[in-house]
């Protein structure tokens, strides 16, 4: 297997399990129901009002950029890991400043967010990798030495 | 060349469109932050509580059979949700038809606001209308720590509160007693296990209330879990 291939397997998975624990947020949101919590700060932060954009919440927003990285990941080559790179670098910056948020305004961690905040951030870093990363030689251009 | 010139490209396309998305939504979650969310401050307050009586931090019939305790944050929004959205439910169906009685018992873990919120109940509570000011500390609760609870507010709802004398509660919420009493909440939170809000327990009057654990804040499961308790 490519290694190229084997970064698109990986940030698929990585996605997912982001747009699981988005998805989770977004329903725990809107239905009301108790939000399972391993340190008991998770309600603290996800009922503040940075918790919310406008009449959404940041959850939704996090589950839209999950998919739009999974459809990303379907676009042709020449745009695919910009795409990705773009969408995942933004929610990387977002994480930041709402780790900030916890940290200092609100004194209380969601483990959700968190877990959140490692994939978001792995996923840049997967992406600016694919980025930079050389393409795989093709046979036919190898034998041509036409490959970059 | 070529591809390393397309690389380069890609990279500042992304990096600056990341940079703009990002910051704007930072930009957009602060000034959210800041502002009051418009509905809240609409919130209307019912005359819900009018002619049920109350004991200090207790609402309803002290021969109530049943007793619900409400561990919450006056600044925790799920906590106005529940006691602007649910709890006229239990009055109507519960509290004033003497079945039920509820207990306050106020945390202040949010940040400074909780703190002077829950004074301000507090000191409500020695004269009975605990209820009153809580209903209204959430109708017009703000984003947490922005400094909501201030004293222009206290002070429009103390005198919106029927038959609260407004000298004496604002003399009775710098009181060093109350510290007693949220230590006293604290310590019996912590004993519960509490840890978030809004928290429930509930129980036959007099009896050690057990853990009401809800899947949702929505009256259904309290309206249940109160009939078990009353033998239907």
């Amino acid at each position: 297997m490519s290694g190229r291939r084997r970064l698109v397997q990986v940030t698929t998975v990585l996605a997912l399990a982001g747009a699981g624990i988005a998805g989770y947020l977004t329903y725990v949101h809107y239905t009301g129901t108790r939000i399972a919590c391993p340190t008991g700060s998770c309600e603290t932060v996800q009922s503040s009002s940075y918790a919310l954009l406008g009449p959404f919440p940041v959850a939704l927003l996090g589950l839209l950029a999950y998919i739009a990285i999974l459809t990303g990941l379907l676009l042709p080559n020449a745009v695919k890991w910009t795409v990705v790179l773009a969408t995942s670098l933004s929610g990387s910056i977002f994480s930041a400043y709402l780790f900030a948020v916890q940290a200092l305004e609100l004194h209380a961690f969601c483990t959700w967010c968190l877990a959140s905040d490692i994939l978001i951030t792995a996923l840049a870093a997967l992406s600016a990798t694919a980025l930079f990363t050389d393409e795989p030689r093709r046979q036919g251009s190898s034998r041509n030495g036409l490959a970059s | 060349m070529a591809q390393r010139s397309r690389r380069s490209r890609a990279l500042v396309l992304a990096v600056g469109a990341a940079l703009f998305v990002g910051l704007a939504l930072i930009g957009t979650s602060r000034l959210a932050a800041e502002t009051d969310p418009p509905a809240r401050q609409k919130a209307p307050t019912s005359p819900l509580l009018g002619g049920i009586p109350q004991d200090r931090s207790a609402l309803g019939h002290p021969d109530a059979p049943v007793t619900l305790v409400e561990y919450a944050d006056l600044q925790c929004p799920y906590c106005a949700q529940w006691t602007l959205g649910t709890l006229p439910h239990l009055v109507r169906e519960y509290v004033g038809t003497g079945k039920l009685r509820i207990e306050f018992r106020g945390l202040a873990f949010i940040g400074p606001d909780s703190d002077k919120a829950l004074r301000a109940a507090l000191a409500a509570a020695r004269q009975d209308r605990l209820w009153n000011v809580v209903e209204l500390l959430y109708a017009n609760q703000g984003p947490e720590n922005s400094a909501w609870a201030s004293e222009e507010l206290i002070d429009r709802i103390a005198n919106s509160v029927p038959g609260l004398d407004v000298k004496r509660f604002n003399a009775d919420r710098r009181l060093e007693a109350l510290d007693t009493d949220i230590a006293k909440a604290q310590a019996q939170a912590q004993a519960s296990g509490v840890r978030g809000t809004p928290a429930f327990e509930l129980g036959a009057t007099g009896s050690t209330p057990e853990t009401l654990e809800v899947t949702s804040l929505a009256p259904d499961e309290f309206a249940a879990a109160i009939e078990a308790l009353l033998g239907r």
